[in-house]
């Protein structure tokens, strides 16, 4: 039990990076049908600020400071670039992010380096995390009687686990939920929606709508920076970090059915579980992802939660 | 297009031989640039020291450039984006390296099965790629190429050395020929010429015409009765060979298999150098090939580390102002300067987008 238990919360903490990155790419795809090749690069430029603020000056700074500055560099990507190839063929699209890509990647090498940067954790997300169960007795050394904890009655004994990476899963499911609200239960929100749908009607009707999806691009870039504040202390600052995720965001918004959101979330649980689930065995571990995909894509080709003709 | 190359062509997807020359056509249609091509590319470890570079430079492009080239007739011709092209030059690298290694130093055997593990691959990612188009088509290349790179390194390491690359592999030869130097050199050269000719015949029969109509309108080709996904397919698969033939000269050339070969950021430069040249031209994708590889090689002792970001933004700026790439530049030159342009043969006429004050519309050049 107790294992399961931890391995759940490892899948849950490896979902969680995936699940704040494919939520913005598949927002931005789901709106303004661009497949953003550049949202790991958004991704590196987080992590990069995020480093030298919590360095220079407080982490507590960069928790504010982050996420506004990637929204504006979303908000200035859209309208600096993505704005020119909307009516250019999907492959231009893609072009021209991933060629954004190698740019920001080989910007971050040339200023900070390729070495990791090591990114210290603030004071209050240091140390573990103590789950017990009934019963339990927590030895009484101070590292773990000042750690938090947490009684869950189907613990035997007492666990300990990283209390970043909880840390991590609660900001996401913060975030996720902050952005559903967004969605579905604001002004704003209903215009997106409608916009996903019908643009041009939207439009019509007289509502900037471009102004709404400039707002979208620099929402999927702050969700990136989020990822960026608190995946990078795990996951390490290095420019190549950015192509390392994309991939497996890409694999989750496919599974999980392109522009749908929920799906995005259900599928990086998926895959977080299923890499955790088969951490003994390496060899599988490299390969799950991908077979999960091939085995979705068969039998669903729309993916998890797709709807038909969404971009086809 | 007429109705018998039509019945021709639905009934087999080879290209029609014999009625009009077969292969031997093209050297009559495109005599003056099948010549001045092979000519060029043999000539090249000759003029390519002149411009600073080295004998080895010249032979990396050339087996580039037969990468680029059937990277061209499935995004230029049949207008499908690959980012998995690394698996099948990876794919067929590795193969050519197990041969070496643990078979037979012989190179035409190792050509034999790295083209058979090629068609294997071609056909699988193929069947599971080809279900999608546009962007999904993109990344489930991507996903499958990576899915590969990750088995390599992890399941089918004790065979591939896993992150070392294979090494320690026998020194290829053409019973008792080595091959080194200008030996190897040559005889890619050889191979880019066949696959030019090869990929200027193909453009030119009802073959090419159809993954032309493919671009087009898949969904119009459809309805008229033709069995598109096995032209799709076709290309595909001719696609891939032509990465196969690569992977397989760069392991002869040099007998070391490197993990990057099946890395995404191989697929990624044989996108910079299409799209570079200019997607859809033949010879563009090669001439980008030339530029990215002269760039890694000798303009980076001259501007060091940054190399890469230069190359970054000369793309950005390409695919964003000059979408045909260096071949469309040179076409504008040339038109600037007050010379007329060949007819390019085309199946529709020529539309633009023409700024009109009700907005954009299509309208005939």
């Amino acid at each position: 039990m107790n294992d399961l238990f931890l391995t759940v919360l490892a899948g849950l903490q490896i979902g969680a990076i995936y699940a704040m990155l494919a939520l913005g790419l598949t927002l931005i795809f789901g709106t303004l049908g661009v497949v953003n090749f550049a949202h790991g690069a958004l991704y590196v430029i987080a992590i990069y600020a995020a480093v030298q603020v919590a360095i220079n000056v407080d982490f507590t700074v960069a928790l504010i400071v982050v996420p506004l500055f990637l929204f504006v560099v979303g908000v200035v990507f859209e309208r600096g670039v993505i704005r020119f190839f909307y009516d250019r063929p999907h492959t231009d699209q893609i072009l021209v992010t991933f060629g954004l890509a190698i740019v920001v990647e080989e910007v971050a090498k040339w200023l900070f380096g390729a070495n990791n940067i090591p990114f210290p954790r603030p004071d209050w997300g240091d140390g573990v995390i103590i789950f017990y169960g009934p019963g339990a007795v927590i030895p009484p050394v101070p590292v773990f009687q000042e750690a938090p904890q947490l009684w869950l009655p189907f613990i035997d004994g007492f666990v300990t686990f990283d209390y970043w990476r909880i840390i991590l899963i609660g900001v996401t499911i913060v975030a996720v939920s902050v952005l559903f609200y967004l969605l579905q239960f604001t002004r704003f929100g209903l215009i997106v929606r409608a916009g996903m749908r019908d643009s041009d009607m939207v439009q019509f009707l007289g509502i900037n709508i471009a102004r709404r999806f400039a707002m979208v691009v620099g929402l999927g870039a702050a969700i990136a920076g989020v990822a960026g504040l608190f995946g990078g202390p795990i996951l390490g600052v290095t420019p190549d970090q950015g192509m390392k995720l994309l991939v497996p965001s890409f694999l989750v918004v496919v599974i999980g059915g392109m522009g749908s959101l929920a799906g995005a979330v259900l599928a990086a649980v998926i895959i977080g579980l299923s890499l955790a689930f088969t951490a003994d065995n390496p060899d599988i571990q490299a390969v799950i992802i991908y077979l999960i995909a091939v085995v979705v894509l068969l039998f669903r080709p729309r993916g998890l939660l797709g709807r038909k003709g969404v971009f086809e | 297009m007429s109705t018998t190359s039509d019945d021709r062509s639905a009934g087999g997807i080879a290209a029609p031989a014999g009625d009009r020359g077969g292969i031997l056509e093209v050297f009559k249609r495109e005599p003056v640039a099948l010549a001045a091509f092979t000519i060029v590319i043999f000539s090249m470890p000759l003029w390519i020291p002149v411009l600073g570079g080295y004998e080895g430079l010249a032979t990396l492009i050339v087996i580039w450039g037969i990468f680029v080239l059937g990277f061209d007739i499935l995004l230029g011709f049949t207008g499908y984006l690959s980012f998995g092209h690394a698996a099948f030059f990876g794919g067929a690298a590795y193969v050519t390296g197990f041969m070496y290694r643990d078979v037979s130093d012989n190179v035409i055997v190792a050509f034999v099965a790295s083209q058979v593990g090629t068609l294997i691959l071609a056909v699988v990612i193929g069947l599971l790629a080809m279900r999608r188009t546009g962007i999904y088509f993109s990344i489930l290349t991507l996903a499958f190429a990576e899915m590969l790179f990750a088995a390599a390194l992890s399941i089918f390491a004790p065979l591939t050395g896993g992150y070392d690359g294979m090494t320690r592999l026998q020194e290829p030869n053409l019973f008792g020929v080595k091959m080194d130097g200008l030996t190897i050199f040559y005889i890619a050269a050889a191979m880019l010429a066949i696959g030019y000719a090869m990929a200027l015949r193909l453009r030119n029969s009802p073959f090419g015409v159809m993954l032309r109509a493919i671009k087009e309108n898949p969904m119009r080709l459809e309805y008229t009765g033709i069995n598109v996904w096995r032209y799709k397919m076709a290309a595909f698969i001719i696609s891939a060979h032509y990465a196969g033939v690569a992977g397989f000269l760069m392991v002869t050339y040099e007998p070391y298999v490197a993990t990057k070969f099946l890395h995404w950021s191989t697929s990624g430069e044989v996108v910079i150098m299409s799209v570079i040249g200019g997607v859809g031209t033949l010879v563009g994708p090669i001439i980008g090939a030339g530029f990215v590889l002269y760039f890694q090689n000798v303009v980076q002792a001259v501007i060091g580390e940054q190399w890469r970001l230069i190359l970054g933004l000369v793309f950005v700026f390409v695919v964003a102002f000059l979408p045909g790439g260096f071949v469309d530049l040179a076409r504008m030159v040339w038109k600037a300067t007050g010379n007329r342009l060949r007819a390019r043969r085309h199946n529709v006429p020529d539309m633009e987008l023409t700024e009109t004050k009700y907005g954009t519309e299509e309208r005939l050049r």
